[in-house]
């Protein structure tokens, strides 16, 4: 049942972000990628890491997500008419790099994996190990969110 | 005492300080006050420790420079001799700053003057009566630093700047040796204490002590304008007369005698260093009479003058004659004080004239200053029961009594020096005060003033230390206390040289009268008007020493300044460079296509290089055969 | 584990291959660039979470969640400098912007 489950959610995704990436509107492009992440938390669920799940409804799917939206209608964007759109010159080097970059990871992933093992691990594991081995990393990434909106406000400001 | 002495040497640091600090918002009167007061607050203080003298004292006022073995603590040491030099240098400074308050009286550099001048008789002291080596080479560079920024103080005009250089730079080659000597004592003797180095000197092999004493010796040639090293104090006398006076004819140049008098009981071991003392000290003495007498400006005729004494207190110092030496010195010191303030005096009423030739006339126009200057003339040509005359007579004696060949010659060239010495003072004289010249501007008595005591110390200098055959001498005595060496001839002996040192002088002067008297005069000033040539250029020119060493030491250097500027660095290292920057410009140029500008670009080779690492790395696990 | 690390891993390189593409195919449009980004960062989180399943360690989790922190960091700073940019030279094409080359 999980893997049936996991492989559906493999297929959204991936239909997702093709969409998202080849589509002419970037609001479009904003709504299928959203798609795109609902399914990834839904792996990230059945990959028993409910947390990260979470988040990356919270943060990616609604913050981050809503932050392109609000840039994009900030400079209204949204007239894909007038944008310039990638030619055949652009598509043919990006396909042929992930063309090779998938035959790579096909050969590597390919070999035989170990036994897989089963095993839960409860938030209060994670978050044990977050705010203790981890605690200056969470220090540190918490000062360098500080930094940014520091930065973002300075850029944004009006001269 | 230990207050005495703190004054002594902080009055005039203070006055210094204050006056570089806060001179120039003081009124022009409150600058003069400091500047004289500290200095003769100095000398009442050196007064009073001359009156509570006993025995030799040794204060420690700050630990300074401690580490381990080394130490150099600011000690000063108060002996006889130190006493004695200290009493004359605050007299006279204090004389001349009340000189100078006259004679720079129309200057705008006043504060920068007296703030100069009254760090030079602090570091002056400091030299005297500083106990340690270190705390000495302190003093020592201080006066150097004073005086070159006093003898260039009209830094305006090009020649002034130049000699304060030249004068800088001559005397630094003296200062490395004496650096050396000092680094070299410490290590023999771990540790710097004059006192203690003249203790201990016995147990030194001579091997070692002789070049040090030579060290010591050239170091003293550099700061005492002593042959080799005399090229730069007649040029000093760009400075302003008093600062002639002060520092290089009464004190500073005095210096180099009195470190070898001090460090005598370790010169004295090796007999080579007092052989070459003394022959520094007989040769200089010649040199300096010989070109002082074609000069023909009043103030270089009187610092040829002083190389010439110079050379004398060294020759006594080679004799081994201390208390001659140093009484020299002292007397030397008010007499030439006295002649560079009359010459001052002269030059500033005859508005700023220096040539002799041009000069005349005042013995009528200023009686006074004319009758004063021939009592410091008196003394320096060392004619008979002047102070001069004594002080000469016991180095000659001393030099006599020493015996040998070598010492023989050197007596010879002194009584052949103070011939020349009688000569040329009484040719300047002559010249100066006899026939008729421009009507001089007036005088302040501020600006006499101090020459009147002077001239009394200088003419009855004799009294400081009288010869023994009529009684102990003053001078003599105080230095006996304090452990130096005190010779005398046989009283037959001694009166047979003071009369040939008499009849010498005599002769001098009489000759110089001779030749240069009212009825000759206008021959001999239309031969001054005519250019030098033969034996007078030679002389005039200081032996051309000048030119001899820009032909030894400038133009070698210059000239291989020259080639590492102009071959080796602008051809061979800049156009090496040069031409290797050319290369890498091209190569960057050539790779500057690859970069457009464009991000897009930039993201397709930061893709490609990822891609290809990770085909890489995927092909090499593929081929092990899984993870 | 409900599937086979391999399978998850082929998902996480399709993924990445995809912002790859969308990274190098979108230069005229810097917004989309930044989408190409996301996109390849949430593949790499997905490896991370991946690998702590595999080997029942959370550390792969807490770095999952790093990422996301980390990427709302440059999400705002990039996003600011879009705005910056747009204002100055009124377009969000990456071509337009040649400064990193000498004039």
């Amino acid at each position: 049942m999980g893997a049936l489950l996991f492989y559906i959610l493999a297929t959204v995704m991936v239909v997702a972000t093709v969409l998202a990436i080849t589509g002419r509107h970037p609001v479009h492009a904003i709504v299928y990628l959203v798609t795109s992440f609902f399914a990834l938390a839904g792996i990230f669920f059945l990959l028993l890491a409910p947390l990260v799940a979470m988040f990356e409804v919270i943060i990616y799917a609604g913050a981050v997500m809503v932050l392109f939206m609000f840039v994009i209608m900030m400079l209204d964007l949204g007239h894909p008419e007038s944008g310039v759109r990638p030619g055949w010159r652009q598509w043919f080097p990006a396909l042929v790099l992930s063309a090779v970059i998938l035959v790579s990871l096909l050969l590597a992933a390919g070999s035989p994996a170990t036994a897989p093992r089963t095993g839960g691990e409860g938030v209060k594991e994670f978050a044990t190990l977050l705010y203790g081995r981890y605690g200056v990393a969470i220090e540190i990434i918490s000062l360098q969110l500080l930094f940014a909106v520091v930065g973002a406000l300075y850029l944004g400001r009006r001269r | 005492m230990r207050l005495l002495l703190e004054l002594i040497l902080f009055l005039p640091l203070c006055g210094a300080v204050l006056l570089a600090l806060a001179g120039g918002r003081l009124p022009r009167r409150v600058v003069e006050a400091v500047a004289c007061g500290t200095v003769w607050g100095s000398f009442a203080a050196t007064l009073g420790a001359a009156t509570l003298f006993a025995s030799p004292a040794k204060v420690e006022i700050v630990n300074w420079l401690t580490d381990f073995e080394f130490a150099a603590p600011v000690t000063l040491y108060l002996d006889p001799l130190s006493l004695v030099i200290a009493l004359m240098v605050t007299f006279v400074c204090g004389l001349i700053h009340l000189h100078a308050v006259a004679y720079m009286a129309g200057d705008p550099g006043y504060v920068r003057f007296f703030a100069l001048l009254n760090l030079f008789v602090a570091a002056m002291l400091l030299l005297v009566l500083a106990e340690n080596l270190p705390l000495l080479y302190m003093g020592w560079e201080g006066v150097g630093f004073c005086s070159y920024g006093l003898i260039g103080f009209w830094y305006r005009e090009e020649k002034n700047a130049t000699a304060a250089r030249k004068a800088f730079i001559v005397t630094r080659i003296g200062d490395v040796a004496l650096g050396i000597a000092i680094v070299w004592l410490y290590e023999l003797f771990s540790t710097t204490s004059l006192t203690g180095i003249n203790e201990t000197v016995f147990l030194m092999p001579l091997m070692v002590i002789t070049p040090i004493g030579i060290l010591l010796l050239v170091g003293a040639m550099g700061k005492s304008a002593q042959l080799p090293l005399m090229v730069w104090l007649p040029d000093a006398m760009a400075g302003p007369t008093p600062v002639s006076a002060l520092i290089h004819a009464a004190t500073m140049v005095t210096a180099g005698v009195y470190l070898l008098i001090r460090l005598f009981p370790l010169v004295s071991v090796s007999p080579t260093v007092m052989a070459a003392i003394a022959v520094t000290g007989g040769a200089s003495a010649f040199y300096g009479a010989s070109c002082a007498v074609a000069q023909r400006d009043l103030k270089r005729v009187l610092a040829y003058s002083t190389i010439s004494q110079i050379g004398f207190m060294m020759l006594g110092v080679g004799a081994g004659a201390l208390a001659a030496a140093t009484f020299h010195l002292i007397v030397h010191a008010f007499f030439k004080a006295l002649l560079f303030l009359g010459a001052g005096c002269i030059i500033t009423a005859l508005h700023h004239e220096q040539d002799i030739y041009r000069m005349g006339g005042i013995s009528r126009s200023l009686p006074a200053v004319s009758r004063l200057f021939l009592a410091g003339a008196l003394c320096l040509a060392g004619f008979p029961l002047t102070g001069g005359f004594f002080s000469k007579d016991a180095i000659l004696a001393a030099v006599w009594g020493r015996g040998g060949m070598l010492y023989l010659l050197l007596f010879l060239l002194g009584l052949a020096t103070a011939f020349l010495t009688a000569y040329y003072t009484f040719r300047m004289v002559r010249l100066v005060c006899g026939g008729e010249g421009p009507a001089p501007q007036p005088l302040t008595p501020l600006m006499t003033g101090p020459l009147v005591p002077l001239a009394i110390l200088g003419l009855g200098g004799g009294l400081l230390n009288i010869p023994h055959y009529l009684g102990e001498g003053l001078l003599g005595r105080v230095l006996a206390s304090g452990g130096v060496r005190v010779e005398h001839a046989a009283t037959a002996t001694e009166l047979a040289l003071q009369a040939v040192a008499a009849l010498t002088a005599v002769g001098g002067i009489s000759l110089a009268c001779h030749r240069y008297a009212d009825s000759r005069r206008p021959l001999r000033i239309a031969e001054g008007a005519q250019p030098a040539g033969g034996l007078t250029a030679f002389l005039l020119h200081g032996w051309y020493a000048d030119r001899l060493y820009a032909r030894i030491f400038v133009e070698p250097f210059t000239g291989t300044a020259r080639f590492l500027w102009q071959r080796v660095d602008a051809g061979l290292i800049d156009g090496g460079v040069d031409r290797l920057a050319e290369l890498l410009g091209r190569c960057g140029s050539w790779l500057g296509r690859w970069s457009s500008g464009r991000v897009s670009t930039y993201l397709i080779y930061l893709a490609v290089g990822a891609v290809l690492l990770l085909g890489w790395l995927a092909g090499s696990a593929a081929g092990r055969g899984g993870w | 584990m409900i599937v086979p690390l391999a399978h998850i891993l082929i998902l996480a390189a399709v993924i990445f291959s995809l912002g790859l593409v969308c990274v190098l195919v979108w230069r005229s449009n810097v917004i989309m660039l930044l989408i190409g980004i996301e996109i390849m960062l949430n593949a790499a989180m997905l490896v991370f979470v991946g690998g702590s399943a595999r080997w029942g360690a959370p550390d792969g989790q807490v770095f999952a969640l790093m990422i996301m922190a980390m990427t709302s960091a440059e999400v705002s700073l990039a996003l600011a400098l879009v705005v910056y940019l747009h204002r100055r030279r009124r377009t969000v094409d990456v071509d337009a912007f040649r400064e990193l080359r000498d004039p």
